[in-house]
Order: structure tokens, then sequence, then C-alpha cells
């Protein structure tokens, strides 16, 4: 897999490239009310997502969540939806797919064996009736701008995974699309490769300004290189927002897990007259912000905000069950009055690791909690 | 059809075919049986089968069916371990080919009411290796609905069918291909001569839609209305009309009456049941069974006729006319050339001899239309029609026994000289005729646009 | 245990496949090569002397005649071709590309032309699109022209296209329903749809399995003898080798050599187009997709597709139509239906029958069951093994396409004739058992291409994991293999079953006696007179019906089986 990583975006190619797929007018995506069904499984329940032109968005979310399936319904693929979506304020549902001028690609990456990856490439250009000067000129320009010029001649099946996707890309941009739609453009790939893709893609599209949907279910590959995301589950949009926000302040308990780790913790908050409180079942409580509502809920902590006291004075006390190492740091599951919480401790050479039995006493950092009522 | 006997492992079915494949002794009611390899269908076998069981019950009768030709090949290639008892089919051709192999056996009992000849033709082969056991005739039979929708005449002769109004209309099959069709062939130039003979068949043929591969596809073409003409033998005229089809049938004046023939088959296994099998089809009761509404064949019995049905003519009272005395040693003696000399010039140029004749038959038209003031015009058709009958072989070369051998494999005589092979000759033929059709086209068409 | 069972699969991997390949050689050899050689060394030999000569094939060259058959046959089998394409590849991809109802029947419904028997599809044919069938009368009456549809070469083109175009039908779709919807989608994506896609992306990638169609359907055409002879023309080759080995009398070498040039020809066609495919098997090199894509259709397209397929499925079954008026009609002579209808000529013929119908059920399924041993073994070595020549067993076997009926039927008798039966001292080449050894050989081909693709989809893997738990070779054959390739062995078996059935041309060489005969042959028999053509309709009818309710079941059973698989392997997707 090891292939001439030549910088996407590097100094000396990028000129050639801008004068093939160059810069596009960006384009607003504005999804109103969209469902969709696949007979009587509802997949999409009534989304509505507005993505600013330029920008860099992800759908998030697990197997089955729908965001394929959106994905798709934005391309033109699978059934018609009810509702809108609205590229450029044009509406575009009952469009035909090869009417849209949106770009995708593909999970599988659909290269077509039985063309040279020029011929691949070239072959949106035939479909508009480019002249054939022009069509070599962008052909060229867009494997460049891929790193795959040198490859021109070769069919697909004499491609390692990484350059097929390389050549998908150029594919695609070289017809300057409206919108560029990435189907887990990275699942196929070996877990080295998909770093340094990751951050070709976001150079790539920072480039070209088009506005970017990508599907992944890997919340790292959405976080590290997307603007704002889009959580899914079931059809619906859990949240949306920068990845920071989002994992911050998760909307719900389902965000919260799904993004990063995260210890949920069921309990009622009461206001007591020294502050609020989150009093779990067990009876313990831990203080929280003041301005929260008092009743049933749901408080989010992350195993960061937990830490070991170092002498025995933390607020509560509990007994390792297990630990996992991490590299950086260790997780630990302890046991507490009943409840299991997460907690992570920073592993440096030599710190040793506590053993599953031993008591310990733990710190709350309780503003760093989340509460949520769903 | 009889019950077929059937082998008990058969009633196992699929399952057990393992088991199936090493029981294959088969255990037989009857203690004699006999295999009859024929090319009669079963509507005629199986009448005779099963009265034949009838009386012998004893004897387990198997049919195979081939055609004429294939029965033929399939006891040549079958003699060094010969199975077949009885071979029974039409053409006296196909019994002087085998009796050319030495694969007949012999057969010599007089029977009642059987004369030795008739009209000078014997019934039976002298050497008494086969026996003719029906007798039949040569003519043409048209499906009525046919004629009508076409406004065609019904034919008497075979003149009748070189008439431009049956261009298109006639079916015939070839003589290589059928045993039948080669004695009416044979009948034709017997009776007109070799030149003539052959003019007649080209101009017939070049009126035919098609030639059938098989002598049945002729009757068959007439009663399902491909074609409205056929050359056929007499019975399928006579047990078409008895199915139910809009067909007649009518014995030209030039026509023979042929023996349809039975013999025993060299070292038959079966030889008793087979002489007893012969004696029963010749039998005046077994001859009786040819009146048959499907068989409809005429008996060589005399006796027979006496219980004839109605419109089926007698051959012994004069019924039907024969000016052709059939000398089937002439007949034996250029059978392989006939037939190839047939398949070259009418079988695979049909197409070639059809566009000839339809362009000689327009200038002659125009011409009879412009009176007949054209002699130049007349002189080109002339010399297309003589284009078109022109024979690459002589009657004396075609019964040549030395230019026979080329089309025969086993030469009958050791210091016989052999040149030339049959394909090269037949190219060269092919040449022939090939050109001279066209150029008959060609004149024929300039004849015309002199008109 | 694990001594025990270790020890067996080293033993079984040198000498099993090799076992399996002598017996697989030595069938072949016995049953297809050497008669095969037996018949053709007479075109090598000198008419009077029989020494060794190659003046027969200068011979054939020289004659212009034989020139133009040899074209004929190639401009006949390549319109077909043609034609049949014409008629396949709508079905195909309405069937595999849109949410049709009515797919698993049109699927079936296409295959059942495969299954007319011989010598009554054409003339059902001629009744009704002949020079003064019902289709022209018809025409002549109220438009006063008529169209020559069985006009020489022209009705030979009709009824094989009509006859083998599922063929074509059944491999393209096949590899249609293989093609990743995300190639198509990709297409769309840029802007490509409607014809244009199907031009550029769909069809290419359909290449391998329309290449391996059309060549079997012009190697079928090339090779056939039944139809132009049925038709009466005879200026193509095969008719012209026929005609010539079986005239009586004659004994030229020529039949011999047209049917070695078939041959040659034969496999020369099938070898362009083994070198067309080479490397384009593009199934395997498209994974982690979506699954394919079938679209919903709008009213209008809908209604469009239904005439469209209606009236190809009109055309095609034309030849059942006018067998079964044929069957049920009184007499039928000159117009466009038969005088009128009776239920006699079932009966005539299923008194008849039964002993025809019990023998073809059999030989059929013998042969079938042969095919797909023999299939499955020779699948087995060439794709799982790497013994010494294994693709030559492939070849060896394949080549029984190129080899028309008549040549095996003649060299079957003339190499087995003189071998006598153990027990009862009959001829082996008399022996019933011989005409399923015909039949087995001649359908291999069929056979032994649904188990190379059912064995190719099946993972290595499953068979190394059977194998690290301890099963021998041929216990994972047994328990891993066969089972997963359930679905490919009934589809090879119906195949081989179906047309078997229906076969005649090697099998009137050998049947001996009547009660041994199959189906074909007993509707030979009726066709032979004028009475016999209603009952004999009406057994081809009941072999149309016993062999189409036999696929369609088998159909459903693969069905079945393919869902149950695919419920099996996908649990919960992502999209």
């Amino acid at each position: 897999m090891n292939m001439p990583m030549k910088s996407m975006t590097g100094d000396g190619p990028a000129e050639t490239a801008d004068k093939g797929a160059g810069r596009v007018e960006p384009v607003e995506i504005d999804i109103r009310n969209v469902s969709l069904s696949f007979g009587r499984t509802e997949v999409l329940k009534g989304i509505d997502l507005k993505i600013e032109p330029g920008e860099f968005f992800a759908f998030l979310g697990p197997s089955g969540s729908g965001k394929s399936t959106l994905l798709r319904a934005i391309a033109g693929f699978g059934p018609t939806p009810k509702g809108q979506i609205l590229l450029g304020g044009q509406d575009v549902v009952g469009t035909a797919p090869w009417k849209r001028n949106v770009g995708m690609v593909f999970q599988s990456y659909a290269l077509w064996p039985h063309m040279t990856v020029a011929r691949n490439v070239a072959f949106g250009l035939d479909e508009r009736r480019v002249p054939k000067a022009e069509t070599a000129k962008r052909v060229s320009a867009a494997l460049e701008m891929v790193g795959m010029s040198q490859y021109a001649e070769r069919y697909p099946s004499q491609l390692s995974g990484g350059q097929q996707q390389r050549v998908a890309l150029a594919r695609t941009i070289v017809v300057e699309p409206r919108v560029l739609l990435l189907d887990e453009p990275l699942s196929n790939l070996d877990a080295n490769l998909r770093v340094q893709m990751r951050q070709d893609l976001l150079k790539l599209q920072r480039r070209l300004g088009i506005t970017t949907i990508f599907v992944t279910h890997d919340q790292e590959e959405a976080n590290t290189i997307c603007d704002r995301i889009a959580v899914m589950a079931d059809g619906v949009v859990q949240q949306v927002g920068r990845p920071d926000e989002v994992y911050d302040t998760p909307a719900n308990a389902f965000v919260a897990k799904f993004l990063g780790t995260a210890n949920v913790l069921e309990g009622v908050v009461e206001q007591r007259t020294d502050g609020n409180a989150f009093v779990l079942p067990s009876g313990i409580a831990i203080p929280c912000a003041g301005d929260a509502r008092a009743g049933a809920g749901k408080l989010v902590l992350r195993p960061q905000s937990i830490s070991f006291a170092q002498n025995g004075d933390g607020s509560l006390t509990g007994t390792v069950q297990s630990a996992e190492f991490l590299g950086g740091m260790i997780r630990y599951a302890v046991e507490v009055s009943g409840q299991t919480l997460l907690v992570d401790e920073v592993h440096n050479r030599g710190s040793g690791r506590r053993q599953a039995g031993e008591a310990v006493s733990l710190d709350v950092r309780h503003q760093e909690g989340v509460l949520i009522h769903d | 059809m009889p019950d077929i006997k059937r082998k008990p492992y058969r009633t196992l079915g699929l399952g057990v075919a393992a088991a199936a494949l090493l029981a294959a002794s088969p255990l037989y009611a009857a203690d004699d049986k006999l295999v009859i390899v024929t090319s009669f269908p079963s509507d005629l076998t199986d009448v005779f089968k099963t009265a034949f069981m009838k009386e012998n019950p004893s004897i387990a009768v198997e049919v195979v069916n081939k055609s004429t030709s294939s029965g033929v090949k399939y006891l040549i290639e079958t003699a060094q371990n010969n199975q077949s008892d009885i071979f029974w089919a039409s053409a006296p051709d196909a019994f002087e080919v085998l009796k050319g192999e030495e694969l007949l056996g012999s057969y010599s009992k007089e029977v009642d009411g059987i004369p030795a000849d008739l009209n000078g033709y014997p019934i039976n082969d002298p050497d008494g290796q086969y026996l003719g056991f029906a007798l039949s005739g040569y003519g043409f039979m048209w499906n009525t609905r046919y004629m009508d929708a076409y406004e065609l005449p019904a034919p008497k002769e075979w003149d009748d069918l070189e008439k431009p109004v049956y261009h298109g209309h006639v079916g015939i099959s070839s003589p290589s291909r059928s045993g039948t069709t080669h004695l009416t062939i044979e009948t034709i130039l017997q009776g007109e001569g070799w030149e003539e003979g052959w003019k007649t068949l080209k101009a017939i043929s070049g009126n035919a839609k098609t030639i059938t591969e098989r002598s049945f596809g002729v009757p068959d073409g007439v009663n399902s209305g491909s074609f409205g003409v056929g050359i056929v033998i007499d019975f399928f005229g006579f047990s078409s009309k008895a199915s139910g089809f809009p067909v007649e049938f009518h014995y030209p004046s030039v026509t023979a009456l042929v023996p349809a023939n039975i013999g025993v088959v060299a070292n038959a296994p079966n030889e008793g049941p087979a002489q007893k099998f012969i004696d029963f089809l010749l039998s005046e009761k077994g001859q009786a069974l040819l009146f048959d509404p499907k068989i409809m064949r005429l008996p060589v019995n005399k006796n027979a006729y006496a219980g004839a049905p109605e419109g089926l003519p007698n051959p012994f009272d004069g019924s039907i006319e024969t000016k052709v005395n059939f000398d089937s040693d002439v007949s034996e003696q250029r059978y392989n050339v006939i037939n190839s000399l047939f398949d070259v010039m009418i079988t695979y140029r049909l197409d070639d001899l059809r566009n000839a004749t339809a362009a000689v038959q327009a200038a002659d038209t125009a011409l009879a239309e412009a009176g007949s003031g054209n002699a130049e015009a007349a002189k080109l058709i002339e010399e297309a029609k003589a284009l078109i009958n022109a024979l690459p072989v002589s009657a004396e070369e075609a019964a040549d026994p030395d230019f026979n051998a080329i089309f025969t494999v086993k030469r009958k005589e050791a210091d016989t000289k052999v040149e030339g092979r049959q394909a090269e000759i037949e190219q060269q033929w092919d040449a022939m005729v090939v050109e001279n059709y066209r150029k008959a086209t060609e004149l024929a068409e300039k004849a015309k646009s002199l008109l | 245990m694990p001594t025990a069972a270790l020890r067996r699969p080293a033993l079984n991997v040198s000498v099993g496949p090799y076992l399996a390949a002598g017996i697989v050689v030595l069938f072949l050899g016995a049953f297809l090569v050497v008669p095969v050689l037996k018949v053709i060394q007479v075109a090598f030999q000198d008419p009077s002397s029989g020494a060794f000569t190659l003046v027969n094939f200068q011979d054939f060259f020289a004659s212009t005649l034989f020139r133009q058959s040899f074209y004929n046959s190639v401009y006949v089998a390549g319109m077909s071709v043609v034609i049949a394409s014409a008629i396949a590849l709508p079905l195909a991809y309405f069937t595999t590309r849109f949410n049709f109802s009515g797919s698993v029947i049109i699927q079936t419904l296409a295959f059942v032309p495969l299954i007319m028997p011989p010598f009554i599809g054409a003339v059902a044919m001629q009744l009704l699109f002949g020079a003064n069938g019902s289709v022209n009368l018809l025409l002549r009456e109220y438009f006063g022209i008529t169209i020559p549809f069985m006009k020489g070469l022209n009705g030979v083109i009709f009824v094989q296209s009509l006859h083998y175009f599922p063929f074509i039908l059944i491999n393209l779709s096949a590899s249609l329903r293989n093609i990743d919807r995300s190639m198509e989608e990709a297409a769309q994506m840029l802007g490509s749809s409607g014809v244009r896609m199907f031009r550029r992306i769909v069809f290419p990638l359909a290449m391998p399995g329309y290449i391996a169609g059309a060549s079997l359907v012009f190697v079928k055409v090339f090779d056939d003898l039944g139809t132009p002879l049925l038709l009466n023309v005879n200026t193509m080759l095969a008719p012209q080798a026929y005609l010539r080995i079986s005239s009586v009398g004659i004994s030229d070498p020529m039949g011999y050599v047209i049917s070695c040039i078939l041959i040659v020809f034969s496999i020369f066609a099938m070898w362009v187009s083994f070198l067309g495919m080479r490397g384009k098997d593009y199934s395997t090199t498209q994974k982690g997709g979506g699954g394919l894509s079938r679209r919903d259709l709008t009213r209008r397209e809908a209604v469009l597709c239904y005439i469209v397929v209606l009236l190809i499925l009109a055309l095609v079954l034309a030849p059942h139509l006018g067998l079964l008026l044929l069957s049920f009609g009184t007499v039928w002579s000159f117009g466009v239906l038969p005088d009128g209808f009776t239920l006699a000529h079932y009966e005539t013929a299923l008194t008849s029958a039964w002993g025809f119908i019990q023998n073809t059920l059999l030989y059929a399924g013998l042969a079938g069951l042969i095919d797909i041993i023999i299939g499955t073994a020779i699948a087995y070595l060439v794709l799982r093994t790497n013994i010494i020549g294994r693709k030559w067993l492939d070849y060896m076997a394949v080549s029984a396409l190129a080899v028309p009926g008549v040549v095996l039927g003649i060299g079957y008798l003339r190499v087995y004739y003189g071998v006598e039966m153990p027990l009862t001292g009959q001829p082996l080449a008399t022996w019933w058992g011989i005409i399923v050894i015909a039949l087995a050989v001649r359908r291999l081909p069929y056979a032994l291409r649904s188990c190379t693709a059912a064995l190719q989809q099946i993972s290595p893997a499953l068979e190394e994991a059977a194998e690290n738990l301890g099963a021998s070779k041929l216990r994972t054959v047994r328990r891993v293999v066969v089972p997963l390739m359930v679905s490919g062995l009934v589809a090879g078996f119906v195949t081989s079953f179906a047309t078997a059935a229906v076969e005649l041309s090697a099998t009137i060489m050998l049947v001996s006696s009547e009660k041994d005969a199959p189906l074909a042959y007993g509707l030979y028999l009726f066709m032979q007179s004028a009475a016999g053509r209603g009952p004999g309709a009406a057994l081809g009818i009941m072999a149309v019906v016993i062999v189409g309710l036999a696929t369609y079941l088998s159909h459903r059973l693969v069905e079945n089986a393919r869902r149950n698989q695919a419920a099996a392997s996908a649990p919960g997707g992502g999209h």
C-alpha cells in the first residue's frame, strides 16, 4: 500500500491543477422534512438539515441509521423521498440522477473495470460533450491533482485500494459537480493510509471550495476533518454542530456514547439549599449546575472528568474491576455502590497499574458533566 | 399402438438407476423375438405387428424405425455383430445395395395368388433375397384448398407440372434422400429417355418451391398447404386423404408399379420367426391388412383385392395404366450417378435453376404475347433452354461401371478402374451447371428485353 | 481424533485428484474422443486405397458448393446470434434491472424454447409463418402481401434464433445480476443514462456473459442439423455432412471431411470467444458495493416494457402455440386455424407415449446425474487442485459442444458395436445405456458451466475451515462444497436434463429397438405419417409440459435456496 504520496495540494502540481478541476461556486444544501421508506420500514423520518456553501459536513452514525440513504437521496439514487432537497436553492427531488450534477464517490469506488483510468476519468466529460482536447487536459489535471498521472493507462484491477480511491475522486471532481458526496470513502483502506487520505481529502476540499458531505460511522474520521457533523440514528438527526461542540454538549445519551466514551448515569436532580445535586439511585449525590431542572435526568461524565483521589479523600469510593491499556492512558472500570464508572488515568512509563479489587477513592469534576433530560 | 414390453426395472424409477444399469438383462414373456428394421411409419408396422403377435404369441416383435438410408447404413455398420432379422422398406434399390454388400439372406417360397411379375417387372428379387409385399405407383397429389386459392388446375401428366402456372407450387424430394423418389426419377428417365427425362425433371424442379429432405416431406407439405402439388408414391396420397386432408392423388400415364419389399438379413439371429413373419405378410390375411385406412397400399396378392376399399385401384385388372416397364438392372447400374447428378444439378442449385426457369418462362410468355414475330428472341430463348437442359454426363457414361465406381467405396471387382474422386467430379459438374443457369437467365432476360 | 483425521488428507491430496482425473479422462476418452476420431479418420483416407491423404480437404476447398455452404453456415450462425441477442437483451435487462412482476415467469418461459423437441418446432413454425402459414394467409387476405419469414436461410435464422436465444438470456442475465449497482450509479451521477449508459457501462460489464451465450448460440447453430433439414435448406455445412454420410450407397468421404471442418471451426469459434473473455471476468473484481439495483418503473414505462416483453414472448412461444393448435386440431391444411378441434390425438399419443416418457425421464435423468457428477469433478479439479493438464479436462469436456450428434452416434456404432455386453452378449452399442452416455456426453458442457460457476462462488476459506477442523479432502467436498453448490448443481442438472429430454440427432443413430426409444424418437416416428401429425404434436406438448414443469420446479428450488443463503449471509445491511 506504499504508494508515492504526492501531496494533492502541493505547491508543484497545484498550479497546473487549477486549469482543470478548479474552484467552483459553492452552493448550499437545504434538506427540508425529508422522509423515506423501504416498504414498511421508515428509513428517514423528517430530516431537516442546512449545509452551508463550501462546508465540509459529515453524516455520522451507526449502520442502519439512514446516513447513506440520505446521501443517496441527495444524489438521486434509491426511492424518491418525501420533502425537499434544495441544492443552491433549487429542489432536486424527482430530478434524475444524471441531471443533478452531483458528484459522488462510492464506498466500492465503482471504477469500471473495462476502462482504463484515463477513460474512467474522462467518462463524465464525454457525457457532457466536452471537446476532446479539453477533455484530455482536464483528465490529466484531475489525475495530477490526486497524484495518479502515471497510472492513466492502467486498468482498475491493476491498482491498489488507495489508488482506486484517488481515481474515483478524480473521476468525480473532473466534472466540477455542484456538491461532492463521499460515501464511507475510507472504509476499504488500511489504518495508516486512512489517516493520510483523510488529510488529503480535506486539503482537496479546501482547495476546490466545494460543499462536501462525508458519510462515515467512524467518529474520529468525522471529528478530524469535518466542519460540522450531523449525528444520525434511526432515521433521525440526533444533533448537529461542530465536532467539539457535539462532543462537549451531547444532546442525548446516544450522542454522548456514540461520540467517544461516556459514563451516562441515571438519577434525579434535586434542588437543595447548598446548590443542586444529581442523586444516583444508590443515594450518592453529585453536585451539578445551579440552573439544572429538577426531576429525572441523565448525567454524562467523560472518563477523563473523573480522577483517582491521591489520599483517599475523594467524593466517591469504589473498587477497581478491570483495566484496559490504551497506550497514553489506562481506562479503569470502577464499581461505585453497584454502578460501574469508567475512569481514565494518564499512563507514564513505569507508573504501573491498579489491580482489580483495589479500593479506590474518586474525584469528580462535576462542572464538566452534562445533564440531559430525554 | 400395442403395449410395449417393459423391463421390470423401469417401475423402480430413477432412484435406483445405478442398480438398473446392472439389471439390463431383459425378461421376456415370449420365447422368441424378432427384430425388424424398417423405414415404414408405425401406422403401418403396428398393424402388422399386432396381428402377427396375435397369431404367434410366443414371438416378441421389436420394430426399429430408421429412414431407408440410415437403415441401410445401420445394417452395414452393425453387420459385424448383426442383431437384426428383417429389413422392410419401399425402395428395391436399398435392397440392391444390401444385396451388393451381401447382407441379405434368402426366402424362397411360392405363395398362392402372387404372380411372378407385373407387366414384366418381377415382383420378387430373381435371386430370392428380397420379396415384394405391396405395389406402389408414382404420381402427384395436390391440396384442393391450395389449388382453389391460387386458381391452379389439377395436373394430369408430368408435362403439366412444367407449365409456368405451377411455378413455385411444386414439391419434390431428392433421389439421394428418398428411395421412393429415386424410383420416380428412374421411372421418368426410363419412360422418357435420358435427355428428355432430365429435361422434364429440370422443368418440373424449376417450378419447385422446395426439394424436401425426406420423402414424407412432400405429402406433409401438400397436407399442410406449404405447396400445392407434390410428386409422391401413391399410398402417401391415399393415406393422407384417408386421414381427412383435403388432398387428391392421380397417376399420370407414365408411371410404374414397383413393389415395396421385405427381406431377411444375412446371419439373422432369429431366422425362424423372420420366415414366419414374411409368410404372414404375404398371406391373404396379411395382405388384406394393407387396406387399413392409415396404410392404403396395393397388395401383391391378387386374392386380397376381394376386400379392397372403394377407390383403391386394382393393378391386376388394368385400373392403372403403366407405360413404363421398369428395368431394375439399368436402375441399379446408374444408381449413384443419378443421385449425385440430381443433387448437383437440382437440389443444391435450386435457386439458380428456379431463377433460370422463371426467366425463360417470362420470356416465353412475352414471346407468345408479342406474336411469333421476333426470331432473335425466339433463338435466345431456345439457347437458354438448351443451357438449362445441358447434361454433364451422357446416358452411356452414367451406366459405365467404371464411372459409377467413383461413387462407391467398396469396389465390386478388384480391377475396377477408379479415376477421379466424387468431390472432384461433382465440383466439375457444379461449375458447369451454375455457369449454364447463369447464362440461361441472362439470355432469357435479354430475349425478354427484345420483346 | 486428530492423529487419525490429520493423516488422511496428505494421502488424498496426492492420489485423490489424479484418481478422479483418471476416471474423467477414461470416460471422455472412451465416449467422446475415440468415437469421434474413429469417424473423422475417414476424412484422411484415400477413398479408393484407404491410405492417408489430405486430398479430401483439398477437394473440399476446391468445391464452390462447399465453400458456399461454409459461408452460408457462418452467415446463418452469425445472423442468428444477432437476432437472438435482439430478443434476449430486452428480456434480460428488464427482468434483472427493474422491479418487474413476473420476472421468474419470464425467465422460465424463456427457457421453454430450448425444450422444443426437434422436427416439430419447424413444422409448427411452417404452419404459422410459412409461405402459406396462418400469418401469411391473413396478410394475403387483408393486405395482399406476404412476408417470406421462412424462405431459405431466413427461415433457418428465424427458427434458430427463437430456439437458441435462451442461451444468451441465461448467461446475460447472470452477468447482469453480478454487476454492482454502484457501477451504474457512478455513470448516472456523471450524467449518463438510458441507452447510452447501457452501451458504455452495462453492456461492456455484462460482456463475458454475453460472449459466453453468444458463442454457444453460434456454435450450436453452426453445427445444427435438424432445423435446416426440416426447412429443406441443404446448402449449409451440417446438412451437407449429413446428406453425404447417410445417403444410400454413396460412401463419399466429403461427409466426414465436413464433420471434421465443423468440429475444427466450432472449436476455433469457442477459442476465439475464450480469448475475448480472458481477463474480463469482472464479477470478482467488484466487491463491497450495494448489491443489485432494481428500479421501479413509472406507469408509462411499465406499459411499454410489458408490450415489448409480451411481443417477444408471443414470438418466442409461437412454435409452442402452433404445436398446441396442431395437437388439438383435426385437420390443419392451408388454413389460418385447424378445421376443428379434438382430444383424440392426446388419446392416441397417451396409449403409446407412456413407454417413451418413462424412457425419456430415465435417460435424461441419468444423463443429467452423470453430467453433474463429472461436471463437479472437473470443476473441482480445475479450480481447486493444481494437477498437471487440468485445463485440458475442461477443454475436452467442452469440445463435446462442437461434435455434431450424428458424428457421435456413428462413432459409437463403429467403436462399440463389436463390443459385447457381459451376461447378455448383446452389442454394447445397442444397449440403452449407450443412449444415456451419448446424452450425457452431449450435454456435459452445459452442466459443467453451471458447476464451475457454482464452485467459483464458494470461497476456498470455507473449505480451509473444514480441513482445519480435521475433515479430509473428500469429506470436505461432500459436507461443505457440494451442499453449497447445490443450487448450481440443480441448475446444471436441469439444463442437461431438459435439453437431453428432447435430443434426437445422436439418439436416432443409437436406438436399436422401440421399447428402448425415448420421446424425441417417438415424435420422429409419429411425424413420418399423415395420420401421425396430431398425435405427434400431442406427444410434443406433453414433452414440453413435463420438462417445463421439471424446470420450473427446480427454478423455484434454486430461488429458495438462494434466498435462504442470502438471508443467512446478510444479517443486517448498512443501507
